[in-house]
């Protein structure tokens, strides 16, 4: 029997600064072994930890796809993910994991992907990306719809023209207050649908964010004509162990931490609604 | 093993046959005389760790370990005869804080418990179901380590209530106050109890509920006594006396169809969040609530990271980092109390997640409890 609780030290490789609260960080496991068989899929998450810091759950913003790279964007909110945000090239960092379910790819192939994402929403969504990316041909359309608080909380600001620069695929960026060199879009996700159209017809849209820009934008989503079943969302809620056992994930008879925490839209109104889920 | 009773012929147990006289599939059923039970357990306890309920200077009873010095002492507060003690034994396999592991300058120490063999004795028939509940709750899924070395070689030992506490209700939710002998093969083993006790007197009629059981038995025979007809008489009519004297009814089927079919009215939980004042206590002593909180702990650069019970009626259970609470209201938290018992563990299991023990009426400050509240939805 494996101890789950049990987490493994990670090496900061490199660290890469996304706004003025938030960081990407490349790491790499210590033991050999277990980074060369470290295995995970797009939209699972790891519990990071510092000794005597705590716990918390973060996604994997890396893609499988590019083997040997474990990135992790991580947002200072609280004790531990400001403790981690001090940390420096070469430090290390304990994790355990992976945990929860996946963005399924093989079930979309051939299909219009929209991702749409709020926040610190987008990193989960990178993952399944840059998957996408690196199989470019197997997709049909891509859109990106991506919105931050100001222009300086964009993550991935570099990797956002290499997407755009993808075939088929349209990248849509908005703020809620703008700065004085901002040229794109001001408002709320939402706002983006006049700039594009959305055609939910035989599309996925895969979504990530706060609980309220959710709710808004499977509203637009629906509108356009989406299919409750290929809506998917990534959910978040307050997570302790990630293995169905300490209870805080539980929604009605689910656990976000294994039976998500990518739900898609019909079964999220399965959820009984007064757990406010979005 | 000390003496296993398939190398020693022993007098008990006997295979069962024509013209037995006990109930079961196992055995003619034995006695064991109650002014033994003492040695049987300092006997006992050279090979598992025994624990007991116990009476401590509170006058508080909960299970705890025969120690290994002075015990004929620490057995003079032994506390068979009282109803199921208001702290579970939930303490013994899931303890309130446990380490998971220590750390020193970034290196690891795993602190999992030794699988030692664990004797529970004394065991109400509520506690046994909620066992078997828990039990089943760590298996699934991902295995817990912690739970499942402590507990993989335990032996239950239920001694039936003779006089069922006020606040209980196993009769409505057929959980006790003692358990059904397994009739056929295919039932040993199913109802958890390894052994199961009838008081009758000065001694107690003992039946077997599987081969852990059996073996304990055949291992410790000189304890043991062949029942007579007349013994198994006298724990029938115990146990008719015992179920008679459980007056608090309640219809706990109605209540899970109508959790079930998700008929209660918010205004009955908003009801109770009026009075509740949400201190937890009901879930703490609840046998079968395993909810957990994981922290860390440290000095210099040495700690531990533990887990401790928590309980889904607190505020902070579900507040996030950021401030959102999507249990923010009070009466949310009552109906994930009471609904994730009554609905989802039964629709994810076929176990309710109540066993009618009445703690959590027993110990709240303000009278509520489950039963209150199926008394409410069952109107
Ligand atoms: C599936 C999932 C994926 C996530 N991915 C990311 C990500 O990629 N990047 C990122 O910056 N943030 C992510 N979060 C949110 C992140 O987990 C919280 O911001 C973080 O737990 C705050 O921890 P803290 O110790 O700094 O804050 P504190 O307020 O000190 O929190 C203490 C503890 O509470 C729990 N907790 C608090 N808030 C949350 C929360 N929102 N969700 C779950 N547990 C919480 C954690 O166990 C945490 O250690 C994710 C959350 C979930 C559930
Ligand atoms: S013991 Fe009573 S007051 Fe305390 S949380 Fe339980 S129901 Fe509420
Ligand atoms: S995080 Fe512990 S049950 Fe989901």
């Amino acid at each position: 029997m494996k101890n789950e609780y049990l987490p493994h030290p990670a090496r900061i490789e490199s660290i890469q600064r996304e706004s003025f609260d938030t960081q990407t960080f490349k790491v790499i496991f210590v033991d050999e072994k277990l980074a060369k068989s470290f295995n995970y899929k797009p939209g699972q998450f790891m519990e990071i930890s510092l000794l005597g810091m705590g716990e918390a759950p973060i996604s994997i913003t890396s893609s499988p796809s590019r083997k040997g790279c474990l990135e992790f964007t991580i947002r200072a909110m609280g004790k531990l993910t400001r403790a981690i945000n001090q940390l420096k090239r070469g430090n290390v960092l304990y994790l355990r994991g992976p945990y929860g379910n996946s963005f399924s790819l093989e079930e979309v192939k051939g299909k219009d992907l929209y991702f749409i994402a709020g926040g610190i929403g987008l990193p989960p969504l990178r993952s399944v990306i840059n998957t996408v990316f690196d199989k470019r041909e197997n997709f049909g359309k891509v859109k990106i719809l991506y919105g931050a608080k100001t222009p300086d909380e964009l993550c991935f600001k570099e990797e956002l023209k290499v997407w755009q620069k993808f075939p088929n695929t349209e990248l849509l960026l908005t703020v809620d207050t703008q700065d004085k060199d901002w040229k794109g879009n001001v408002g709320v996700v939402t706002t983006l649908w006049e700039k594009t159209a959305m055609d939910g017809n035989q599309a996925i849209a895969c979504v990530c964010g706060p609980p309220i820009m959710i709710r808004f934008v499977v509203q637009k989503l629906l509108e356009s004509q989406f299919k409750e079943k290929n809506i998917h969302i990534s959910l978040e809620r307050y997570m302790k162990c990630g293995l169905g056992k300490c209870g805080h994930c539980n929604i009605g008879g689910k656990f976000v931490c294994i039976d998500g925490p990518v739900f898609t839209y019909s079964q999220i109104k399965e959820l009984p609604a007064k757990e406010h889920v979005l | 093993m000390k003496k296993l009773h398939n190398s020693h012929p022993p007098p008990y147990p006997l295979p069962s046959r024509e013209g037995k006289i006990g109930e079961g599939v196992f055995v003619i059923p034995c006695t064991v005389k109650k002014d033994r039970v003492k040695d049987l357990l300092i006997t006992a306890s050279e090979e598992w760790d025994a624990f007991v309920p116990w009476k401590g200077p509170e006058e508080d009873v909960q299970f705890v370990k025969l120690p290994d010095e002075k015990r004929k002492n620490f057995l003079d507060r032994l506390s068979l005869e009282d109803g199921a003690p208001l702290i579970p034994p939930k303490t013994v396999i899931f303890p309130q804080l446990e380490s998971l592991f220590e750390f020193e300058e970034g290196k690891i120490k795993e602190m999992i418990p030794s699988p030692t063999k664990k004797l529970l004795f004394g065991l109400r028939a509520c506690d046994v179901k909620a066992i078997l509940f828990v039990d089943d709750f760590f298996k699934r899924n991902f295995e817990d380590i912690y739970y499942l070395n402590r507990t993989m070689n335990k032996l239950l030992v239920l001694v039936g209530c003779k006089t069922p506490p006020r606040d209980c209700f196993c009769t409505s939710t057929k959980t006790g106050p003692f358990l059904p002998v397994p009739r056929s093969l295919g039932e040993v083993g199913k109802e958890g109890f390894d052994l199961q006790l009838v008081d009758i007197g000065k001694k107690y009629l003992v039946e077997v509920g599987s081969e852990k059981g059996k073996e304990f038995i055949g291992n410790y025979q000189d304890f043991f006594e062949e029942a007579s007809k007349k013994d198994v008489e006298l724990s029938k009519a115990m146990k008719k006396k015992a179920e008679e004297a459980v007056t608090l009814k309640i219809d706990f089927e109605k209540a899970i169809k109508n959790f079930c079919e998700d008929k209660i009215s918010q205004i009955i939980y908003e009801k109770i969040a009026e009075r509740c004042i949400y201190c937890g206590g009901c879930l703490y002593i609840c046998p079968t609530c395993t909810c957990f909180n994981i922290f860390d702990g440290k000095k210099g650069d040495r700690g531990k990271r533990s887990r401790n019970w928590d309980a889904c009626v607190f505020e902070g259970y579900t507040r996030e980092a950021s401030g959102h609470n999507p249990r923010a209201e009070k009466w949310l938290r009552t109906s994930r109390r009471y609904e994730h018992k009554l609905k989802y563990n039964y629709l994810t299991t076929g176990m309710s997640g109540c066993v009618g023990c009445g703690r959590c009426l027993a110990t709240c400050p303000v009278n509520l409890g489950m039963s209150k509240l199926i008394q409410e939805v069952t109107k």
